[in-house]
């Protein structure tokens, strides 16, 4: 009796296991993938899909924790100028290549000898890889930089390729991203350009029984409520950011779950403090205290945001709350009468529709302004013109005054967020720039210098403290008005189960499963 | 008639150079520095400089354009985005267009002349008000809203067809009828006010004198003389169905030129746009030319002109 109730128990077990494979996950997005070879990604979306084929030697976790991948180990050596990595043996690539440290040092010889779109993120970086022994690499770097492992946890650039591939494909971009070969777990299988793009599963992928669903389809659908309709008619499993307004009804529909988590894109009102009276640190604080964050984001963003402190989204490394600025709008007058200004003008760019209610949050402000006693010029413009007037490297074009921008570091670490917007080096027009967006015109030394640092320090505690300070500088000196943090919601059929989704809208259908 | 042909293809000589002109100049007009917007947000000062000159941003306009019409002429033209050549990435969207169209067209030609047929002969009848108020509601829907409605009925409470995408025989009908509707009404009021017309003349009244059946006329006589200009109409829709039916081709996903020509302008991927934007006026071209050919082979008089 009881060896009969442990088989059946056993086959309880094992057709519960069962049922979690197969199936194909149906995901639908707004525009067709451009690339799916990494280093040459410009998109996020193209990421999504490639990150399905390909794998770096460490990945991120959904709290963006860093975690190993195809390397096992690594070790950081001679103060911060040389990163070892120990790799996973027994790993294949889609096309029968080994998986080894040749292959690690051909794929980064390829990237750092070629002009492709993301190499930037390991230029002048990396000076070389060696192989140690077999599964063995070291990266030599030119001189300490600490993002460096975050870089290569989320830069596209840093999936490896297969060798036999790189040889084939190296001189074509163009058709080595339409036959991306990696170790994924999954394989690319077709795409029809504008139309679809279909990935199988990996049956020999590394990680035992993993993946669960036997391909992804990924469906063009560029309007955003076809996107909605489709998943709840059933012909689509999966879609993200659907139109606010219809969020409250999606989730009411039961046979749907909608889940949102928040992003490392932080909205911001960017101040060139070239003009008067911007130039009085007084008015940019003053604006600061005027803004009802909390409103902003609960009746204009419709909770799709949350207020933001520090020009890091809470999620990213190295994000510390400043506490600053909570909403004062005496405070913010009696700042704008020690400064001396009564009845000021001030005129706000914005893009309409390239962020989630941009537009509508611009106006919200020219109402909240308003009761400090600042009239606010709203002037929406069209996103090419506007993104060529704001990151304009011509003197004439610098005359703006208050503009609406946001700001995503793909690397998932607060470097790459203060360095291009905060450091002095990179502001517009400096022909010493290597990442020019201090569109501010923000200069602190002090604040140079602890970007500077934060970028070769490698004791965490210390780190963190620089990080706090210059969260806290950059605050105090206001050069712009850090609204709030984006959220991601994503729409799928509740049959979708285990889809993991990044804070860097990234999705991982590596241990997703269909529920039948 | 061969005459006649060959200097109307003659014509299109100086059509196609116009139109590439026309064509390239447009993106170049629009403000904005494409090669930032390639880059990214994330772009460093040194990629925003390579785009452009691997481009050939940097150069003079007269430059750009030989390069383009170069470009053309040896099927060399890369997409900014995906760095395919052009075409390739254009044609299987041009034939889904093309699909999209002729059903489209099928569907509203069988209801547009039936329709009309009906009102023309049952003029002033309830039958005639009831037509012309069906076909005035199908100039006057929004076709965004119409898509969205049909497949909320269809798709999503019925579940009787697809809500979009391209697949089997099954994915073309709604889109296909969401397109047809507004072009069936124009080519049912044509065929109403063409079929009116010829109606009242002479030759008709005295075949119906003669007693000749009234199917008979109507089919035989009517219908054969006024056909002329609706087949202009159906030519000429054809011609914007071709152009890529672009808020069609969004709600319900289909991957067609108007589509891609649409995305293309907002990626400012200046080559991929000024090629689609030739493939779309070629096609209007030669529709036209198509047309008159048509013309010509039902009514010998026009071969003159």
């Amino acid at each position: 009796m009881r060896k009969v109730l442990l088989i059946a128990l056993l086959v309880f077990v094992v057709s519960l296991f069962a049922a979690k494979y197969g199936g194909t996950l149906r995901f639908l997005i707004g525009v067709d993938a451009t690339t799916l070879l990494g280093p040459n990604i410009p998109d996020s979306i193209s990421n999504i899909v490639a990150s399905h084929i390909l794998e770096g030697l460490i990945d991120v976790d959904e709290n963006l924790r860093i975690i190993p991948c195809l390397a096992e180990q690594w070790e950081i050596q001679e103060g911060g100028t040389a990163y070892v990595f120990y790799l996973r043996k027994g790993v294949k690539f889609h096309d029968g290549e080994d998986f080894n440290a040749y292959a690690v040092k051909k794929h980064f010889d390829y990237v750092l000898n070629s002009s492709l779109r993301n190499v930037g993120m390991f230029k002048g970086i990396v000076k070389e890889v060696q192989v140690l022994n077999d599964y063995t690499v070291k990266f030599k770097l030119f001189q300490p930089y600490t993002p460096i492992l975050y870089r290569l946890a989320t830069s596209s650039a840093a999936w490896i390729l297969s060798p036999k591939a790189i040889e084939k494909y190296g001189n074509d971009p163009a058709t080595f991203g339409r036959n991306p070969v990696g170790t994924g777990p999954f394989i690319f299988k077709e795409w029809k350009v504008g139309e679809k793009i279909e990935l199988v599963k990996n049956p020999n992928y590394w990680q035992q029984g993993l993946p669960y669903l036997d391909g992804i389809t990924f469906s063009v659908v560029s309007e955003d409520v076809s996107r909605v309709t489709q998943v709840r008619a059933a012909d689509a499993d999966i879609m993200y950011n659907p139109p606010p307004a219809l969020i409250p009804a999606l989730e009411q529909d039961s046979r749907l779950v909608v889940k949102t988590i928040p992003t490392v894109r932080v909205i911001y009102i960017g101040i060139n403090s070239r003009t008067t009276p911007l130039n009085d640190v007084r008015v940019r604080q003053a604006l600061n205290y005027a803004i009802d964050r909390e409103k902003l984001c609960k009746v204009i963003m419709r909770d799709m945001a949350r207020p933001s402190d520090s020009p890091l989204s809470s999620i990213t490394y190295g994000y510390v709350s400043t506490g600053l600025y909570p909403y004062d709008p005496q405070k913010a007058k009696q700042l704008l009468k020690e400064a001396g200004y009564n009845g000021l003008k001030l005129e706000l760019i914005t893009p309409k529709g390239r962020y989630l209610n941009d537009y509508e949050t611009a106006v919200a402000l020219q109402g909240m302004f308003k009761e400090i006693g600042v009239t606010l010029d709203v002037k929406p413009m069209e996103w090419g013109t506007y993104v060529a007037k704001i990151l304009s490297n011509k003197p004439e074009d610098w005359d703006y005054q208050l503009f609406l921008l946001g700001w995503a570091p793909g690397t998932a670490e607060g470097h790459w967020v203060l360095f291009p917007l905060f450091h002095s080096i990179n502001q517009m027009g400096n022909p010493q720039g290597t990442a020019r967006y201090n569109n501010f015109f923000y200069s602190n030394p002090k604040v140079d210098e602890l970007i500077d640092k934060i970028g070769t320090e490698l004791d965490e505690k210390r780190l963190m403290d620089y990080y706090a300070q210059a969260q806290k500088m950059i605050l105090q000196d206001a050069p712009a008005l850090f609204l709030y943090e984006m959220k991601i919601a994503t729409v799928m059929r509740k049959e979708v189960k285990d889809l993991k989704i990044y804070p860097t809208e990234r999705f991982n259908m590596t241990y997703t499963w269909i529920d039948k | 008639m061969i005459k006649f042909i060959s200097r109307r293809l003659l014509l299109l000589i100086p059509v196609i150079i116009g139109v590439s002109i026309i064509s390239f100049s447009i993106m170049h007009m629009i403000p904005g520095d494409p090669a930032r917007i390639i880059a990214g947000e994330g772009a460093t000062k040194q990629d925003i400089e390579a785009i452009r000159s691997k481009y050939g941003l940097d150069k003079p306009l007269i430059e750009q354009y030989f390069r383009f019409m170069k470009g053309i002429l040896t099927n060399d033209l890369r997409s900014i985005k995906t760095e395919r050549p052009i075409l390739k990435e254009i044609s299987p969207r041009f034939l889904n267009t093309v699909q999209l169209a002729m059903v489209s067209i099928l569907i509203s030609s069988i209801i547009g002349i039936s329709l009309g047929i009906i009102s023309a002969v049952k003029r002033n009848t309830w039958v005639d008000n009831f037509a012309m108020f069906f076909s005035l509601i199908g100039v006057s829907m929004p076709i965004f809203w119409l898509g969205i409605l049909l497949i909320i009925i269809f798709a999503v409470i019925l579940s009787w067809l697809p809500s979009g995408g391209k697949g089997g025989i099954e994915h073309i009908i709604l889109p296909a009828i969401t397109l047809g509707l507004a072009t069936s009404a124009i080519i049912a009021r044509m065929t109403r006010a063409s079929m009116l017309e010829v109606l009242s003349q002479d030759y008709v009244r005295t075949a119906k004198a003669f007693g000749l059946p009234k199917r008979k006329v109507v089919y035989k006589y009517v219908l054969r003389n006024a056909l002329i200009p609706i087949v202009t109409v159906i030519g000429l829709q054809f011609g914007y169905l071709l152009g890529g039916a672009v808020l069609t081709e969004s709600v319900f996903g289909w991957p067609g030129l108007g589509r891609y020509v649409v995305d293309s302008i907002f990626n400012r991927d200046y080559i991929a746009v000024q090629v689609g934007i030739m493939v779309i006026a070629m096609s209007f071209v030669l529709v036209n030319l198509v047309v008159d050919i048509f013309y010509a082979l039902i009514d010998p008089r026009l071969r003159r002109g």
